[in-house]
């Protein structure tokens, strides 16, 4: 039956140089229907969506909306015929305000108060909030990813095509978005949801593709899958979960000396908000410290004072002089994308080393980096930027494992990765704890990978730092939630 | 006698400050949609030869239609390379004001021989507003002007007004912020950019249209005298806001007016301190407001 059919791509193909991102790749998304798009890192569900919204052109193949056969040029012939999209990379301009944001495209005069009155009257149907007059740079990016929702809302968008929505966002506010997405599709609206998270697509999608390898390999109702069966569309060859020590597990603090330590550290950021006060820790090597937190508690200040990218404002902080660093945002504070891997790789030394490069020795010990961390690339000398953004983070952490030496300091280092790659990244670091090779400290905001690698656990309460203590029952998750919300 | 140095000073400094402000004017528009013209000053040359031979041929209102086209032409020059085939804004910029320094001069010599002025056009004369031109001190220095000045009085707040109040002006600030944003949004980066160098380049044909219509009467090789380099400087200290650029603009127009004042003083100065005084200004200035800018993110990508 066509007329259910909001969204059909067929056997699409599209070609980057001489990199297939996508050959055989079809989706049929039903109306009123909330639909998964799986796929490991550079599968192609982003390639497929860009070309759903006009962003990019097939070389091959057909697209329908609403059953017509519909050639898009443009982003601009997508929003025209209701395609929404929100971009993994918020497409969203910092210096302007949240009402000039939603206006952004149209022609004519801009009526300030006519749009703000649209996102008011859009909060009302939709309960997605915003202060029109409030500046963006200023939002959290919880409001942000809203405000991307709104744009397309105001856009009278019948199809949201969401890439990772709730990769940013705290575990509280991926559930309401994700119940929200519901709500919109009940009543009447589309939706395509990008994901990592096999538990939201089942728990909150009604059908699901699966994409390997720019192809789709499996699509369907989850009614009629199984969760096993999706897992193995996804990976292709299913790997055994790998038994880490987990919290609690021997080897820990008191038989090193401490690598890592903070004394009574406070930071005020250059706002003059106090971000973390009074903060106390220690890390051993052999350690794997994790911290919780919810987005905005400290622990951002955290992480960067124990890898000696800020300063403490008050207090003293303890650290080897080179501390690996994985950040979150990969594409901002650890890549040059215009630089080759190797180039990116000779960075990370940059400001210690001097004198000439040995690039015959750097190459080498890229493509060391590039195999032990499986990144997909042609070569070490590719450009940062042509990778996918699961191949990006590999190879940071990779390189940051290489140089780290004594410690290493990962915030949500899986953000963004698929299944075999959070397992293969986890495994490294629970690796190092085994060889008592490091000190590492682990922020994610996924509590179950904390749990699963973490020899110890404190949590960030609105900037203050408190250890959690194990609990006798390890599958008892509730001394970390309260901890979580500031209890002790 | 206050009055006698003050009127003529305040005047030559508004009367200097209208070329000015339309060059830094239409840079304004084109760093708010993410590119530096260095090539304004090219523009600007390309004015002041266009008005002249349009002038000679069919009087001022021709010659001013003249010196929009010559300065949009070339700067659409500018626009092919950066935009359509991506060089490096800098470069590109450089090479077109050299271009227009160079083409002028040539065509000029061809046109009306090497030796000294070739063609001479009466000034337009001022009009005085009657009422406004009254007002004592400003009055006359602010509404005894030419019609340039007038238009540029307009100018200021319609540019501030589309710039804040039109869905034009708002695709013109995001492609300049972050133009994936815009692109995203279904605006088309490449042709707003288009459309702000080629106005960019019409104001800088404008700068230089004033010069030689409404002030100087002929042309002279290399006569715009870095005005398009002190207009890039305009607007940063203008914060790029259009009615900032004005403002910074009649300060740049003060400085030069100063040696008026001075000679009217009968201080004895030696006379290149005052033609250099804009140029420290500029430098003076940029020192002293340097890292409070906030320049459009995607500025020169």
């Amino acid at each position: 039956m066509t007329g259910d059919e909001a969204l059909v791509l067929r056997d699409v193909r599209r070609c980057f140089g001489r990199t297939v991102a996508l050959d055989g790749a079809s989706c049929t998304v039903r109306r009123g229907t909330i639909h998964a798009l799986l796929g490991e890192n550079g599968a192609g569900k982003t390639t497929l969506m860009r070309i759903a919204f006009g962003l990019l052109q097939p070389d091959a193949g057909e697209l329908r909306l609403d059953g017509v056969p519909t050639t898009l040029r443009s982003s601009r012939d997508a929003i025209a015929r209701g395609v929404g999209m929100v971009h993994q990379h918020f497409m969203l301009v910092p210096a302007m305000t949240v009402a000039e944001n939603v206006a952004l495209g149209a022609h004519g005069r801009y009526d300030r108060d006519a749009t703000a009155a649209r996102i008011v009257a859009i909060g009302r149907d939709s309960g997605l909030v915003l202060d029109p007059a409030a500046r963006v740079a200023d939002l959290p990016v919880g409001a942000q990813q809203r405000l991307e929702i709104i744009k397309a809302l105001a856009q009278d968008a019948r199809v949201l095509l969401l890439d990772e929505p709730t990769a940013v966002l705290s575990p509280a506010e991926s559930v309401a978005l994700l119940r929200w997405l519901r709500r919109y599709a009940e009543s009447g609206g589309t939706v395509v949801l990008i994901t990592h998270k096999l538990r939201d697509a089942c728990a909150f999608a009604d059908d699901v593709t699966v994409l390997r390898r720019g192809r789709t390999v499996l699509a369907g109702r989850f009614n009629d899958l199984t969760e096993v069966s999706v897992v193995a569309a996804l990976v292709g060859d299913i790997e055994s979960p790998r038994e880490t020590p987990g919290v609690g597990a021997p080897g820990g603090a008191g038989d090193t000396a401490p690598v890592l330590q903070l004394d009574g550290v406070d930071y005020l950021d250059a706002r003059g908000v106090m971000r973390l006060r009074a903060a106390t820790l220690s890390v051993c090597a052999g350690e794997v410290l994790g911290v919780i937190g919810v987005e905005g508690a400290g622990q951002r200040e955290l992480l960067r004072i124990l890898a000696g990218r800020l300063a403490p404002t008050r207090g003293r902080a303890t650290r080897p002089a080179r501390v690996g660093f994985i950040p979150e945002d990969r594409v901002h504070d650890a890549l040059i994308p215009a630089l080759s891997l190797t180039e990116n790789f000779a960075l990370a030394q940059a400001g210690s080393a001097h004198g000439s490069l040995p690039w015959t020795r750097l190459r080498r010990a890229t493509e060391e980096v590039v195999r032990a961390f499986d990144v997909r690339t042609d070569s070490t000398e590719t450009p940062a930027r042509e990778l996918s953004g699961g191949n990006q983070q590999k190879f940071i952490v990779g390189r940051e494992r290489v140089f780290g030496g004594m410690a290493l300091v990962a915030e949500n280092p899986t953000r963004g990765l698929d299944h075999r790659a959070t397992r293969r990244v986890l495994d490294e670091i629970a690796r190092s704890q085994e060889s008592r090779a490091q000190a590492i400290v682990l922020y994610s905001s996924d509590l179950d990978e904390v749990l699963s690698v973490a020899t110890r656990v404190v949590a960030c309460f609105n900037g203050t730092v408190r250890e959690v203590p194990a609990s006798a029952d390890p599958t008892d998750r509730s001394p970390y939630t309260r901890a979580l919300m500031g209890a002790c | 006698m206050m009055e006698l140095l003050l009127v003529p000073f305040m005047e030559a400094a508004v009367r200097t400050a209208t070329p000015l402000a339309f060059a830094a004017l239409g840079e304004l528009v084109a760093e708010r949609s993410g590119v530096i013209n260095l090539g304004l000053e090219g523009a600007i040359i390309a004015g002041c030869l266009g008005a002249l031979v349009a002038a000679g041929l069919g009087g001022p209102l021709l010659g001013f239609v003249g010196g929009l086209a010559a300065g949009a032409g070339i700067t659409a020059v500018f626009a092919y390379f950066v935009i359509s085939l991506r060089t490096d804004q800098i470069l590109a910029g450089t090479a077109v004001t050299m271009l227009g320094l160079g083409l002028t001069g040539a065509i000029y010599r061809g046109l009306y021989g090497s030796g000294g002025a070739g063609l001479v056009l009466s000034t337009i004369a001022p009009i005085a507003i009657p009422g406004l031109s009254a007002i004592p001190l400003v009055g006359p220095a602010l509404f005894r002007q030419t019609v340039p000045t007038y238009a540029l009085y307009l100018m200021v707040p319609l540019i501030a007004w589309w710039l804040r109040n039109t869905h034009a002006g708002l695709a013109l600030r995001a492609t300049g912020e972050h133009h994936e944003a815009a692109e995203a949004a279904g605006i088309a980066p490449r042709r707003v950019r288009w459309g702000a160098l080629l106005f960019a380049g019409a104001l800088g044909g404008l700068c230089g249209a004033t010069l030689v219509l409404a002030q100087v009467g002929t042309f002279s090789e290399g006569m715009s005298a870095g005005r398009g380099f002190i207009a890039i400087a305009i607007v940063v200290l203008g914060r790029w806001s259009a009615f900032g650029t004005a403002l910074a603009a009649l300060g740049f127009g003060a400085a030069f007016a100063l040696q008026y004042l001075f000679q009217a003083l009968g201080w004895s100065l030696p006379y290149q301190l005052f033609i250099a005084l804009p140029y420290v200004l500029t430098l003076a200035l940029l020192a002293l407001l340097r890292g409070r800018a906030t320049a459009p993110a995607g500025l020169g990508s």
